[in-house]
């Protein structure tokens, strides 16, 4: 093993990069159960927001001829946002309006997000797996060889800023009275299904923003099935880190270096690839099995609200 | 309420408004399409004609008499909904509606030989009835149910009936959905020289879809093809239903499946023995190897509270990563040290070796004929079996005794019979359907018994619909979650002999392109089967149907076939949300409150 500070550079910046798509998912899951609704439809969200930004992206370029447009990639990521809160609305609507099991519901868009993408590449690009390389990708933001997406610095910044939302705002307070109590809150005046509503569009916008970063940040297309269960890892941080910013912080750290390591020992003869690419997978089930029992959710996640 | 009775009148009118703007867009007739979709395309109000005129010895005469019959009609049924016969005169009305559509489907047909006799091949080919005439169909049948729902305790009726009224209007809905998709994906091709030719090109695109999907019903091979796909989805469908009933949510029948899978290859490949000892021990490792599988969530709900979904989920990655590591290649380094492995075949690809001939499973043609003569031995086997089951009225463990008995007992006697002489085709020999279609029966029967006819099973759906009261009748609920998924990861794990030991796709050997996501396909198959054996049965042929269906709009009009996936994943949603329906449709204390108020009217 060579552990030299060139491994652990690379290790602490690819953990950061890593981490990024989790932080996103897990702090949009976490304003969803806030709110009383199990988001576990962010998987899915996170691919129709990946295919978004790279689709728009590309068609744009396509469109606009070659040269650098700055300005282009955060059309996709504004779009990506965009599709990935209408995905979530209609999860909401599903579960709210209607008041279907979440979880079913959830589940539906994930489905549709295995099959809706090779439509969608099939009419644009003729085959069914990989959308066209975009040339104008998120630039690189920091000093030279500590570059980073701007993204990346979004995402760590969105910690403090949404616990100050969460708790330190009339509309946090609303929120989370929502998940807890939504009888008690309704009482009191607070719209529970708008409140609730505006929980799952934005747990859906910030996957949204994580799929744009996976597309045209991290990589410079869409490849079918790229979130490879991101959203799932990310809902099982936001489980472990509590519902809290901070925690989150920590958890998706976790498994943000769990995925890092996985793929700076790839090409090591340390171990097979093949099986340090299901680590991160490990350590959430280990994670789930290990710590649940001592954090608790908002008590109405996953029960539909009726007046 | 749905059923306030002047709403009726408005209703049909409603229905008529677009029956008659269907009849005015959309073509009524396609006596020939050539092989992209493009077709010949008749209406009363003027044909498409790509070549400008009929082909030879077709006649349309018959067409205009027919519309002036049916506008005759549609005035007619608009008449009596606003009359006072109502309900029970627009069940006449739909009536002849249906003979209508059987008139309009016998005139065509008829021309169509007509013109196909001139010729020594067929001039006209690919030729069906056209949007139009279909509309007059579902009016008919709008029309009875119009009429069922507006006599008294017709809410009742469908409302007792949710099981199936509900996932029957999702895939309305969910085809409906399906059509804008194909209109929006794909141009239609052809000149149009108006818009309404515009619509009509598109609409007969939309319609010629569906008919390509649902073409494995009206075509040998592909039904056979359709069945050997429906194989794997009972016992993924079986394997979520389940969990369903039990309350809890297996999304992880993909990697229970790979289990299954590798453990069936193991003893498949390495377990010298005869016949009837390899093979019921390949497909025992299958299912005890998806079983503890899914088990291990079980537990780790029941001792740490982690839930379920996350957690299988989770096991499907791993449960992928292992499968790789099998297969993809025989030697690893670990800190530096190799490590050997024996199960991956010598080449490029990924893949195990073959499987012993001891362990597959029959081919189909080997279980119907073998040796080119039909045998009696599975249908005689299947109906003693059910005599047994239903004449003997004991205990249930005597009547599967029985019925087992007596299954045996008609194997042989079917077998010594001797069987008229049949020759297959290669386009029917050449379908991979195999023993695992049996097994997929059996599996259904199975979860028939077990849910429906044992104390366990009693117990299940206790927990399953209040997990508080079925721990205080006696349920230790712990034990039982850990049971039903370790039962609903053999039923996902005996799917992989479809493929391994079957030969379900092209080789009796386990390989990469293993399709383990048929574990997710059985989530829609549970749901729109709605957790019962006939149910998912009949689910997962539709799905068997759609998606050998789906080769066909891909080969024929490239729209990829994912449009299946999209369909599935729409059912899924729209059954969700309970159709959309009223709430009393989804809701059973709701339910019963319309069932209560029907039987007071009665009285």
């Amino acid at each position: 093993m060579n552990l030299d500070a060139a491994f652990l550079v690379a290790l602490f910046l690819s953990t950061l990069r890593q981490t990024t798509p989790l932080l996103f998912t897990a702090l949009g899951g976490m304003f969803s159960e806030r709110s009383g609704v199990v988001n576990i439809a962010l998987e899915g969200i996170i691919l129709f927001g990946a295919l978004t930004a790279a689709v728009v992206v590309e068609r744009l370029e396509a469109a606009l001829g070659p040269g650098p447009h700055p300005w282009l990639p955060w059309v996709g990521v504004l779009a990506a946002m965009a599709v990935g809160g209408l995905v979530a609305w209609v999860h909401a609507v599903v579960s709210i309006r209607y008041r279907a099991d979440q979880i079913i519901s959830a589940t539906a868009i994930n489905l549709l997000a295995l099959g809706a993408p090779s439509l969608v590449l099939t009419y644009f690009y003729g085959n069914a797996t990989n959308s066209k390389e975009v040339t104008n990708r998120l630039p690189l933001w920091g000093p030279e060889g500590f570059a980073l997406s701007p993204l990346v610095y979004l995402a760590f910044l969105l910690v403090p800023l949404s616990w100050w939302v969460l708790f330190k705002t009339p509309f946090g307070l609303r929120l989370r009275a929502v998940g807890e109590h939504p009888e008690a809150a309704d009482t009191l005046g607070v719209n529970v299904y708008r409140m609730r509503y505006i929980g799952v569009v934005l747990s859906g916008v910030l996957a949204g923003l994580a799929g744009a970063y996976l597309a045209i940040g991290f990589l410079n297309q869409f490849v079918r099935g790229m979130s490879a269960g991101m959203g799932f890892i990310a809902l099982a941080a936001m489980i472990f880190g509590k519902w809290h910013p901070l925690g989150i912080l920590f958890s998706t750290l976790l498994f943000g270096l769990a995925s890092a390591l996985a793929i700076q020992l790839q090409g090591t003869e340390i171990l097979p690839a093949v099986l340090v690419q299901a680590f991160p997978y490990v350590v959430t089930v280990l994670v789930l099995a290990g710590f649940i029992g001592r954090s608790r959710p908002p008590s109405a996640v996953g029960k539909p609200y009726e007046k | 309420m749905l059923t306030d009775p002047r709403r009726l009148g408005v209703l049909v009118l409603l229905g008529g408004g677009v029956l008659l703007l269907l009849w005015y867009l959309a073509p009524w007739a396609v006596p020939h399409r050539s092989f992209g979709g493009e077709g010949l395309l008749l209406s009363p109000f003027g044909h498409h004609l790509p070549q400008g005129n009929l082909p030879q010895g077709y006649r349309d005469g018959w067409l205009y008499p027919l519309f002036y019959a049916s506008l005759a009609w549609l005035l007619l049924t608009l008449a009596v909904a606003w009359s006072k016969a109502g309900p029970k005169g627009l069940f006449w009305m739909g009536l002849l509606g249906l003979l209508l559509f059987l008139l309009t489907y016998a005139l065509f047909q008829g021309s169509v030989a007509q013109a196909n006799a001139l010729g020594e091949r067929p001039i006209l080919r690919r030729h069906s009835l056209g949007l139009g005439s279909y509309a007059t169909l579902a009016y008919g049948l709008y029309l009875l149910l119009l009429a069922r729902l507006f006599s008294p305790g017709g809410l009742a009726f469908l409302v007792r009936r949710r099981g199936v009224v509900v996932p029957l209007f999702s895939l309305l809905l969910a085809a409906l959905l399906g059509g804008v998709i194909v209109a929006v994906l794909k141009e239609p091709s052809g000149e149009v020289g108006s818009l309404r030719e515009a619509v009509m090109l598109r609409l007969d695109l939309i319609t010629y879809t569906y008919q390509l999907l649902f073409s494995p019903l009206v075509n040998p091979s592909g039904f056979l093809q359709s069945l050997l796909l429906a194989t794997p989805l009972v016992f993924t469908g079986l394997a979520v239903a389940l969990g369903f009933r039990g309350g809890l949510f297996n999304i992880g029948a993909p990697g229970q499946l790979i289990l299954g899978a590798i453990a069936a290859m193991l003893v498949g490949v390495y377990l010298p023995g005869p016949r009837w000892l390899v093979l019921p021990l390949a497909l025992l490792a299958a299912a005890l190897a998806g079983g503890l599988w899914g088990a291990l969530p079980g537990w780790l709900k029941a001792r740490f509270g982690a839930h379920e979904v996350i957690n299988t989920i989770m096991l499907n990655y791993i449960a992928a990563s292992l499968f790789l590591f099998l297969i993809s290649a025989n030697e690893y380094k670990f800190f530096g040290q190799t490590l050997h492995l024996p199960f991956k075949y010598p080449g490029y690809e990924a893949r195990s070796y073959e499987v012993r001939p001891e362990a597959r499973l029959p081919h189909w043609t080997e279980l119907v004929a073998p040796g080119g003569e039909l045998s009696f031995a599975l249908p005689l086997a299947f109906l003693l079996g059910l005599l047994g089951y239903v004449g003997v009225r004991r205990s249930p463990g005597h009547r599967v005794l029985s019925a087992l008995l007596l299954g045996v007992a008609g194997y042989l006697v079917g077998g010594l019979l001797p069987g008229p002489a049949v020759a297959f085709g290669p386009d029917l020999t050449s379908v991979r359907l195999n023993g695992a279609f049996l097994l997929a029966l059996l599996a259904l029967f199975f979860f028939h018994f077990y849910v429906f006819r044992t104390v366990g099973g009693y117990e299940l759906r206790a927990l399953g619909l209040a997990p508080k009261a079925a721990e205080y009748g006696g349920v230790l609920a712990g034990r039982k979650v850990v049971w039903v998924m370790f039962l609903a990861g053999a039923l996902a794990g005996l799917a992989a002999t479809h493929y391994v030991l079957g030969g379900g796709i092209d080789e009796y050997r386990l390989k990469q392109s293993l399709p383990y996501s048929v574990g997710f396909d059985g989530i829609a198959v549970a749901l729109m089967g709605q957790n019962t054996p006939l149910g998912v049965g009949l689910a997962a042929w539709l799905f068997g149907i759609l998606l050998t269906g789906g080769l066909q709009v891909n080969l024929q009009l490239g729209i990829s076939r994912e449009l299946v996936a999209v369909l599935q994943a729409l059912i899924v949603l729209f059954i969700a949300a309970g159709g959309f329906l009223p709430r009393y449709f989804t809701d059973p204390l709701r339910a019963a409150e319309v069932e209560l108020k029907a039987e007071e009217v009665k009285r």
